[in-house]
């Protein structure tokens, strides 16, 4: 069980009381009506399946209940850095 | 082997005699003793038979690697455990053992046939021969193999014991009480910071309870650990797994070292602990040398022989070779000999011994063959002599003796080293992988650093021999009977990586998973391939260390506390009126009502007339309910249901649908604003953590500047359906403060007021087609409110009704169960529901799916109804449906029966039906072939009942 | 109108917790009835001005029966009696959440292990006057430290019997 730093409790707490949420700094775009089939196809479906840095969603789900990103390693499992959604990515 | 109790020695207690039974046969042992340890002192020297050539197998070892003496050890009923070590097992007095593996008995084996044939059962043999014909599989290969191969029998009765867990937090976690453990949670424990120090056997020490000059130290330094407050020591546990971030799982065997009959509380406690810093002492296992016979019985670890000696007071056997490659031999068999044992001759590769140990051995009368190996080993189901060869090639000589000690030199226990992915080294010197220390905050220290006192040694894949290597029964992996001629072959055959040779000659895939196996399995296929040992690498540690119960894991999750089982506040009642219940996620929904000889057919058709003609109470509590609240709300519904919220004024409701972005219908329920500001929102019974996640996601990550705020109220309401021609009569005598005629409480309007004294949100909403009102009232009033009505009900012969009778309800309705109706492919044009779809909104979650190619393509899938031509025919649901019956197998599908129920107002049965262009097909003849026969229907409307709605209205 | 009953609390489905229970350091027994409300808000200050109380301000603070459970989220736990208003117009968001959960005290010099049973939270290291939700096992809870040695479990009222039953099931026999 990894322990997970939640950056709006400031606290290391235990993955159990997170859910993950996918790949992160995918937007919804504003107007979805001007995508393409094509464009649209790419937000919905398409995600990058990066093997080490990986950027993605958690939620403190059993805890704060906030979204937040993470920057984790998907070979060693191990999380680089944590922020608030809405923070730019790092 | 002819083991025996030395004179004196030995820390078991002389003075507590115990009996036991293996196999029927009763046995004595001593307060102290292990299994294995009172058998072999009653001169036992068979306790298995090995899984594929079921040969004779004695004990190999005195810890958790032992491979042969696997035993089933009978507590009672339902407290059978198969696969125990008998040498890791505590012997108390009634102790009922049996030796596993064997048929009929283990002297007389029938499958030991199959050491006969052995040559024809080479690595892959299963793989390569019982693949043909494929109907044989089942029939024949399978069951016979399986009756063959078994390693002990699986319980098949309820288990009756209880089991624990706990998380623990500590700031150093200690694996293994040796010395290196014990004086590193001392050192840990100096701190003043939390401590757990964890071992797997009855007492702490390790290597040190069979060194006799350490005993002293031993008390002291347990004395001294168990003075501090901060420390705690876990014996009998076994931290079986090491996770990311230094989280390790323990299982604490509590009473099974106990006698049954004065066992109590649970059986075992499984420990999830935290730690800080991790440090790993669990030891290292000796390595078996490879030769001619190194299985049969009496030929087993000189590590063993003297734990047997000095820790147990056993003698291995009254004449004992040993056979070494490393230093620790002559350590092993010179501190037996001091015991009292018998050594008659050290046998040893090398030629380059250290000069002192051949003089001390001189001197304790026991022969010295340096420069010698065992080429052979005579007796059945004992050891009686061997053979004894210069350089393993020169003239054999002839040695007899009753038992053969190993010394091949030490493998760290680096398994839950590896399970927390620490990187190891090949040492030369010590011909085995150490751990390179990293910087995580864990450590190996002792032996498991590959830091030991007993001397150096040779690192030899097979003893040298003029015998070739297949005519050899020189055994690697002694549980899985994989021999060094099986990795050969392997290596012939094209295997190379270590991990692909483990797979095919399954070494080291035994319930021991390669403790004793490994490292000379690695060794030969490095060997056969002509590559360094270096280049191999090990294979993958992976959890659990050793075969744990499913009870430690399971805990406290079995029997009625396997899941939460969740009950509404009127639960209680309906569990007193004989209510057959079902459940629904993970609710309990009462399902019918029974009167004393009704099946469910007769009580669903009566609670389906009573709401028709009369009048029926449900109880809806488990609906998903969330408060959306804030000047944003309504602008927040908008954007994610397809429906418009912003028209709809306080005191009304609307039904709401929700797509995923996908554009699949993802959830469905009415919702209503109470104020400008404020909605309640209905959801399924199944879907609402669902969707109040996906609302948190959208409200957070996208939307993040709208102001309003989501709120679970589902358990915070209870929720009574009253519908049926005499609902509004019903709840008239209650109800106070709200005017219920229709003109001022119209269909899908919302008003607070009073039942029953208490406040109240009711709802005028239907899902049965009848006038109906659905009662909000605080759970904890869910139950007197319920009664008030079912009360007040009873001039109009107010029926209770179940899930199943409202399932029949809304399917003559044409109303949808999202998840029965529909199964994540379905639009809301597919569900006959595009009138749900706000067209002037510019977004909405999913709409721009809407319009991709195959969500707007013509032909989809439609929700249609079905009517038998059979009237009494109720089809399946999950039925496929195809349009012409008499076409050849595989049919073309064209769809499949979502919901299928006797209807008691059409007196018929009906289904629902998604069904390709469905909407289009309406009055043509479908067919859903079943196994019994051809049914034909009519597809339909999906509303079967008042299509117009009048009844809406009362 | 109808003759009806006074109404009380329906505890039957609370049975197994119903009696507090003493053992091995713990004791077990419902927390008295009390009023519960979510209050959310992006500004703070509105809600003390609505409430009339001061709130905690870091996430995981309590103060005076509030608890700071989010960057934007409030719970209270009020005497019976005590109500908050129910707004309209103004950005906040006041539920009143009283029958959604029931109350669990656990008290004792064994009250933060067997909390520790199913919760994964270093307990003991919990400062008195701190709250967060958590988790025993599969069942949400909130946790109030309320002292070293006294805990107040919040759950979801359908939720309670099998958290007190797991609770009691994890207690040495």
């Amino acid at each position: 069980m990894l322990l997970i730093h939640c950056p709006w409790c400031e606290d290391l707490r235990p993955e159990t009381e997170f859910a993950y949420g996918g790949q992160a700094h995918i937007a919804r775009p504003h107007d979805p009506s001007q995508y393409s089939d094509e464009e649209w196809e790419r937000f919905l479906y398409i995600r990058a399946n990066d093997r080490g840095r990986h950027h993605e969603r958690w939620r403190h789900a059993h805890g704060c209940g906030r979204f937040f990103n993470a920057v984790r390693d998907t070979v060693t499992d191990k999380f680089e850095t944590t922020y608030k959604a809405g923070e730019a990515a790092r | 082997m002819s083991g025996y109790r030395l004179a004196t020695g030995g820390r078991i207690d002389r003075t507590r005699p115990l009996t036991f039974t293996f196999d029927g046969r009763l046995y004595r042992g001593l307060a102290g003793d292990s299994l294995a340890s009172a058998l072999v002192a009653s001169g036992v020297t068979l306790f298995g038979r090995s899984f594929k050539y079921h040969r004779p197998r004695g004990l190999l070892a005195t810890g958790v690697e032992e491979p042969n003496a696997l035993v089933e050890i009978d507590r009672g009923p339902g407290r059978v455990t198969p696969n125990l070590k008998a040498p890791s097992l505590a012997l108390y007095e009634g102790m009922v053992a049996q030796s596993q593996n064997r048929f009929p008995s283990l002297a007389f084996d029938l499958g030991a046939i199959n050491n006969r044939l052995g040559v024809f059962f080479p690595a892959g043999f299963y793989n390569k021969t019982f693949m043909w014909p494929r109907s044989a599989w089942e029939k024949l290969y399978e069951p016979v193999i399986r009756r063959l191969a078994g390693l002990g029998h699986s319980p098949t009765t309820r288990d009756p014991d209880t089991y624990a867990s706990t998380y623990a937090h500590c700031e150093t976690l200690v694996i293994g009480g040796g010395p290196a453990g014990i004086e590193s949670a001392l050192a840990a424990a100096a701190t003043g910071e939390r401590v757990i120090l964890i071992d797997e056997q009855e007492e702490l020490g390790g290597g040190a309870l069979g060194e006799p000059t350490r005993w002293a130290w031993l008390a002291d330094a347990t004395a001294r650990l168990g003075a501090h407050p901060n420390v705690r020591v876990l014996p009998r546990t076994t931290a079986y797994g090491a996770y990311h971030q230094n989280f390790v799982a323990a299982a604490e065997r509590l009473t099974d070292h106990l006698r049954p009959d004065r066992a109590s509380g649970h059986r075992e406690k499984l420990w999830r602990i935290r730690t800080r810093d991790l440090v790993l002492a669990q030891g290292a296992i000796e390595r078996p040398l490879v030769f001619d016979g190194n299985d049969i019985p009496g030929v087993m670890l000189s590590s063993a022989a003297r734990t047997l000696a000095l820790h147990y007071g056993v003698a291995i056997g009254r004449a004992v070779a040993v056979m070494a490659v490393h230093d620790s031999g002559w350590h092993d068999a010179l501190a037996i000999a001091a015991a009292g044992v018998r050594v008659r001759a050290i046998v040893d590769l090398r030629t380059a011994i250290d000069p002192a140990l051949i003089e001390a051995a001189r001197a304790a009368g026991i022969e010295c063959l340096p420069g010698h190996a065992v080429t052979g080993v005579s007796g059945r189901s004992a050891v009686n002599a061997i053979r004894v060869a210069p350089g393993g090639t020169g003239p054999a000589r002839h040695l007899p003796c009753d038992a053969l000690l190993m010394a091949g030199g030490w493998t760290p226990t680096l398994h839950l080293w590896s399970h927390a992915k620490g990187a190891m080294r090949w040492d030369d010197a010590s011909g085995t992988y150490l751990p390179i220390p990293g910087t995580d905050p864990v450590r190996c220290v002792g032996a498991c650093a590959g830091e030991w006192d007993f001397g150096s040694g040779m690192s030899v894949a097979a003893l040298p021999s003029l015998k070739p290597a297949h005519r050899q029964k020189a055994f690697v992996d002694f549980q899985n009977d994989v021999k060094a001629s099986d990795i050969a072959l392997a290596v012939q055959e094209g295997f190379r990586s270590i991990e692909h040779i483990k797979r095919y000659t399954t070494t080291g895939m035994a319930t021991d998973q390669g403790k004793t196996s490994n490292m000379n399995g690695v060794r030969l296929a490095a060997q056969a391939l002509g590559r360094p040992i270096a280049d191999m690498g090990l294979t993958t540690f992976r959890p659990p260390y050793t075969p744990q119960t499913f009870g430690a894991l399971v805990g406290v999750h079995k029997d009625a506390l396997f899941q939460p089982l969740r009950k509404t506040a009127i639960d209680a009642w309906a569990e007193a009126e004989g209510a057959v219940f079902e459940n629904v996620a993970q609710w309990r929904r009462a399902r019918y009502f029974p009167h004393a000889s009704e099946d469910m057919h007769a009580a669903v058709d009566r609670e389906c007339r009573s709401v028709r003609q009369s009048v029926g109470l449900f109880d809806a509590s488990t609906l998903g309910k969330i408060e959306v609240v804030g000047p944003d709300a309504a602008e927040f519904l908008d954007r994610m249901y397809t429906n418009p919220w912003k028209s709809l004024v306080p005191g009304r409701c609307r039904y709401g649908l929700l797509l995923r972005e996908d554009g699949f219908i993802l959830d469905d329920g009415v919702a209503a604003r109470l104020a400008p500001d404020r909605f309640h929102v209905t959801t399924t019974t199944g879907g609402a953590a669902r969707v109040l996640a996906m609302m948190e996601d959208y409200l957070q990550t996208e939307w993040s500047d709208l102001d309003c705020w989501l709120t679970s109220t589902t358990e915070q309401w209870a929720v009574i359906a009253v519908q049926g021609p005499r609902a509004r009569d019903v709840i008239a005598l209650l109800v106070e403060g709200i005017d219920l005629v229709p003109e001022a409480f119209p269909h899908m309007a919302v008003r607070d007021g009073r039942i029953c004294g208490v406040p109240t949100r009711l709802f005028r909403v239907s899902f049965t087609g009848e006038l109906g009102f659905e009662i909000n009232v605080p759970a904890d009033h869910g139950r007197a409110v319920w009664e008030a009505v079912h009360a007040a009900g009873q001039p109009h012969g107010i029926v209770p009704y179940g899930t199943e009778a409202m399932h029949v309800l809304r399917a003559e309705k044409g109303y949808i169960i999202v998840g029965q109706d529909t199964d994540g492919t379905v639009t809301p044009d597919d569900a006959g529901m595009a009138w749900a779809i706000g067209r002037k909104k510019p977004d909405f979650v999913g709409k721009r799916s809407l319009a991709r190619p195959d969500l707007a393509r013509d032909r989809r899938r439609q929700l249609v109804g079905l009517l038998t031509a059979d009237p009494a025919t109720v089809l399946e649901e999950g039925a496929q449906i195809v349009a012409d019956p008499g076409q050849s197998i595989p049919m073309k599908m064209i769809g499949h029966v979502t919901s299928a129920y006797h209807s008691a107002a059409l007196g018929r049965s009906i289904a629902l039906a998604l069904l390709e262009d469905g909407r289009a097909r309406v009055g043509q003849s479908v067919h859903v072939p079943m196994p019994h026969g051809n049914v034909t229907a009519l597809v339909s409307s999906p509303v079967f009942h008042d299509p117009s709605g009048a009844r809406l209205d009362g | 109108m109808v003759d009806i009953a006074p109404l009380t609390l329906a505890a039957t489905d609370l049975a197994a917790i119903a009696e507090p229970i003493g053992r091995y350091g713990v004791c077990l027994s419902p927390a008295p009835p009390c009023n519960r409300y979510s209050l959310r808000a992006k500004d703070r200050a509105l809600l003390e001005t609505l409430a009339g109380t001061a709130l905690p301000q870091r996430i995981g603070d309590t103060h005076n029966g509030y608890a700071c459970l989010g960057p934007d989220e409030w719970y209270a736990l009020l005497p019976e009696g005590i109500t908050l208003p129910q707004t309209e117009g103004q950005p906040v968001s006041i539920v009143d959440v009283s029958a959604r959960a029931v109350g669990l005290l656990v008290e004792g010099d064994g009250a933060a292990d067997l909390i520790a049973t199913g919760c994964p939270l270093d307990i003991a290291r919990m400062a008195p006057g701190r709250a967060t939700r958590t988790h025993y096992e599969s069942v949400e809870i909130q946790l109030w430290c309320l002292e070293e040695t006294r805990f107040h479990l919040e759950v979801w009222r359908s939720f309670a019997p099998w958290l007190g039953q797991a609770l009691l099931a994890n207690l040495p026999d």
